[in-house]
């Protein structure tokens, strides 16, 4: 009898994006089928939410993704005739990492953080017990997300904070965790502040954040679903703050589209525009056009259509970047890293 | 926008159709009052038919025995559709043109005494005159009308004791004044006989169906251009392309291969997808240019891959700010700061001698329920929601201006005015309304 003809393989549907923008990537679903088998059920999970947007923004992903590694880690024993350096990273560690990144492109933070993970790995003494060098790595990333996320996020809006004065009137853009903690922290401070929220019309994360400023008890907040008026609501404005998805060494932030628009208006218009970033979103690469890093919405792509997630605001629009060890000039993030780098 | 929509709300082409019956003047002019306010006719293009239709009413219809009497019913009739509208420039674009028409023809008449000789001759519609006076537009601009002296000389003119007195009054007045072809023609004319007054309510009528003729030409005229402007391999951006524009583009895809980048916002709340353009993108696609909808929340994100941008304005003002669409004033400084070169697409009848606005700011007001949920209650209750309609661009953002007429720099401007308006009437809205 014929051998029946296997079915052919599911073509791999790379989705059309127009020439200019083809070097972008960006998010895709991956159906079970097509999943590995090394991968954990933890991860393939993760890698859903984040494919869907569902973890969205850069810390949140990274933390995620350390703590699904946790899990991974705690599930994990080494095999007979191996060691666990040797073997957890490349048949634990990569497969897993390679279909997070199939899933959503990786953002640096991430980058960071198992770069970070891969290192903690390679130290662990090759005589350890299996248990403890589980344990010890548990630790280890737990106090990662402790200093690098947990208190770096409120040192950050304490440190904005200090900027604030009482009666001030903040404008930001779209929304992010870092901004709203540092609002709250005003209002919490007895500052009597006024909010102008514009929104990105294609993503209104905006309204649902102006919602919760009154809950937070603001008084006086303005919204605009686009920024189309944005010049109109600068001249009101003491203060621009937004937060950043990433911050290149050249003082660069990479953020939501639309961010650097309303920085290089801040800057026309003399309105100081203040970057917030955890020291774990720097990347010591760099860039000087948005579209030198960026990822394509998968939502909204055709052949012929594109919305582009992020921009890249230039250093000569930033006022200052806040993290948790400091206030900086764009100019001297650079420096900022070397010295990080020679701590770790 | 006003389409062909079959219903019974009334659009500029169910008021351009009750103009053939025998309404009343008044009616004709305050049902185009009520269409105005209530944004049943909107957008410049409409308007200013509506308007050029309307006023020609005046003229038929008004009682009038002189062009002065013409005039202030003129006026009066355009303040009302101005002051329906003030955000509309081109309405009193096209009100003072219609005044500046009547002017000429008034003078005309009275210079050359048979009307019937010289129809509608120094009209400012007639393209190839304009832009030949345009450009040669040094001081010494020789009058394009028989001298006055020569005329008013002549044997024919004077008819009556009156006549004889008002033409003369015309020499003198526009032998001291006047360096330019329009002005000082406003000196009163006192008695004219019948016939006048019909030959010149011809003329003014002519003359208002030319200033309508070249409205429909305008966006073809414009097109003209296209291929200057856009060269191979350009990546050509535009903001929600007005018809104007996407005839400018759809003419250089005729010559050209470039690729088009169409910037849009999300469609109100409630539509769906982002395809307003369809047509557009297929029958660029016919011709083998690509287009690209760019659905991004700034223009920063895409503009290093922009060659030229492409703005079809609702209005230029007097110091050369654009009235456009909303959003365009941030694409256009994203545009600017990457040094991408402006091109601004407007009929010269939508070059207004007003300068309402002087900075970037919002000049009308959108409708917030487009973007908010009115039953989203914490929302509206506590915050204040506001989104532009329409924007204006400060002239300092715009690099060309094409127009029927040619390309012009912002330099031009001032003489594209002096050439379409007469001094007299340009500051129209500022006159205190006849009767409220």
């Amino acid at each position: 009898a014929k051998p029946v003809a296997a079915p052919a393989p599911p073509k791999e549907t790379k989705p059309k994006v127009p020439v200019i923008f083809s070097h972008l990537s960006m998010a895709k679903r991956i159906s079970l089928q097509q999943t590995d088998k090394d991968v954990d059920p933890r991860i393939t999970l993760l890698g859903q939410q984040m494919a869907a947007f569902v973890v969205d923004d850069s810390t949140t992903r990274t933390q995620a993704t350390l703590l699904a590694m946790k899990r991974v880690l705690a599930a994990y024993s080494t095999p007979q005739g191996t060691t666990f350096s040797r073997h957890f990273t490349a048949h634990v560690l990569n497969p897993q990492i390679d279909y997070l990144a199939a899933c959503r492109p990786m953002c640096f933070s991430m980058g960071n953080a198992i770069r970070w993970l891969k290192l903690q790995i390679s130290k662990v003494d090759i005589d350890l017990a299996d248990f403890e060098a589980k344990r010890a790595l548990s630790e280890a990333i737990d106090n990662y997300i402790r200093d690098k996320i947990d208190v770096a996020g409120p040192v950050i809006a304490e440190k904005t904070n200090a900027l604030i004065k009482d009666k001030d009137t903040i404008l930001t853009y779209g929304h992010h965790f870092l901004v709203e903690r540092t609002l709250w922290l005003a209002k919490e401070s007895g500052k009597d502040v006024n909010v102008i929220v514009i929104d990105d019309p294609f993503n209104p994360v905006g309204s649902e954040f102006a919602k919760r400023l009154r809950a937070y008890g603001f008084g006086k907040i303005k919204y605009s679903p686009n920024l189309g008026l944005l010049p109109d609501y600068l001249k009101l404005a003491d203060l621009v703050l937004a937060g950043a998805e990433a911050t290149f060494s050249n003082g660069a932030m990479y953020a939501r589209a639309g961010t650097a628009d309303v920085a290089m208006y801040a800057k026309n218009m003399n309105v100081k525009f203040v970057s917030l970033c955890e020291t774990i979103n720097y990347t010591e690469r760099v860039s000087v056009d948005s579209l030198t890093y960026n990822e394509i919405d998968p939502e909204m792509c055709t052949e012929d259509g594109v919305r582009l997630l992020f921009d890249t605001v230039l250093p000569e629009h930033i006022h200052r970047t806040i993290n948790e060890m400091g206030l900086s000039e764009p100019s001297s993030i650079s420096g900022m890293l070397r010295k990080q780098e020679e701590q770790e | 926008m006003p389409s062909a929509v079959p219903g019974f709300a009334p659009t500029l082409d169910s008021y351009l159709r009750s103009l053939k019956g025998h309404a009343h003047l008044d009616l004709t002019i305050q049902s185009l009052v009520d269409l105005l306010k209530r944004r049943q006719i909107s957008g410049p293009e409409d308007c200013a038919l509506a308007t050029a239709n309307c006023l020609r009413q005046v003229v038929a219809k008004s009682k009038w025995t002189d062009a002065d009497t013409l005039l202030a019913n003129v006026s009066r009739a355009g303040s009302k559709l101005m002051r329906a509208r003030p955000n509309e420039l081109v309405i009193g674009n096209i009100v003072r043109r219609v005044l500046g028409l009547i002017r000429d023809e008034a003078t005309e008449d009275r210079n050359d005494g048979a009307p019937s000789e010289t129809p509608s001759e120094g009209q400012m519609t007639p393209i190839g005159e304009m832009s030949q006076s345009f450009h040669s537009s040094a001081p010494t601009e020789a009058p394009r009308r028989p001298g006055p002296v020569g005329a008013a000389s002549s044997a024919n003119i004077p008819r009556s004791l009156s006549m004889l007195l008002s033409a003369k009054d015309v020499a003198d007045n526009e032998g001291t004044i006047s360096p330019f072809g329009n002005s000082g023609t406003s000196t009163p004319l006192h008695r004219t006989t019948n016939s006048q007054v019909h030959a010149l309510r011809s003329e003014v009528i002519n003359g208002i169906q030319e200033i309508i003729d070249e409205m429909g030409q305008v966006d073809d005229q414009i097109a003209a251009h296209a291929e200057v402007q856009i060269r191979p391999g350009d990546h050509i951006l535009v903001y929600h392309p007005s018809p104007t524009v996407q005839r400018f583009i759809l003419r250089a895809a005729q010559k050209r291969k470039f690729t088009l980048l169409i910037h849009c916002m999300p469609q109100p709340r409630g539509a769906t997808g982002h395809d307003n353009y369809r047509a557009l993108r297929d029958k660029l696609k016919s011709q083998g240019v690509q287009s690209i909808v760019m659905t991004t929340g700034g223009g920063m994100s895409y503009m290093s891959r922009v060659n030229k941008m492409i703005i079809g304005a609702s209005a230029i003002t007097a110091n050369g700010g654009v009235v456009s669409e909303n959003f365009s004033t941030i694409v256009a400084a994203a545009a600017k700061h990457h040094r991408v070169p402006i091109v601004v697409l407007a009929g010269v009848y939508k070059l207004s001698p007003e300068c309402p606005y002087t900075q970037e700011t919002a000049v009308e007001f959108a409708d917030p329920m487009q973007h908010v949920d009115f039953s989203d209650g914490s929302l509206v209750h506590a915050v204040e929601v506001k989104a532009g309609l329409t924007a204006f661009l400060p002239a300092n953002l715009i690099d060309t201006y094409i127009t029927n007429l040619g390309t012009h720099t912002w330099e031009h401007l001032s003489g594209l005015i002096s050439d379409h308006y007469a001094e007299e009437d340009v500051n129209l809205h500022l006159k205190a309304p006849q009767d409220a």
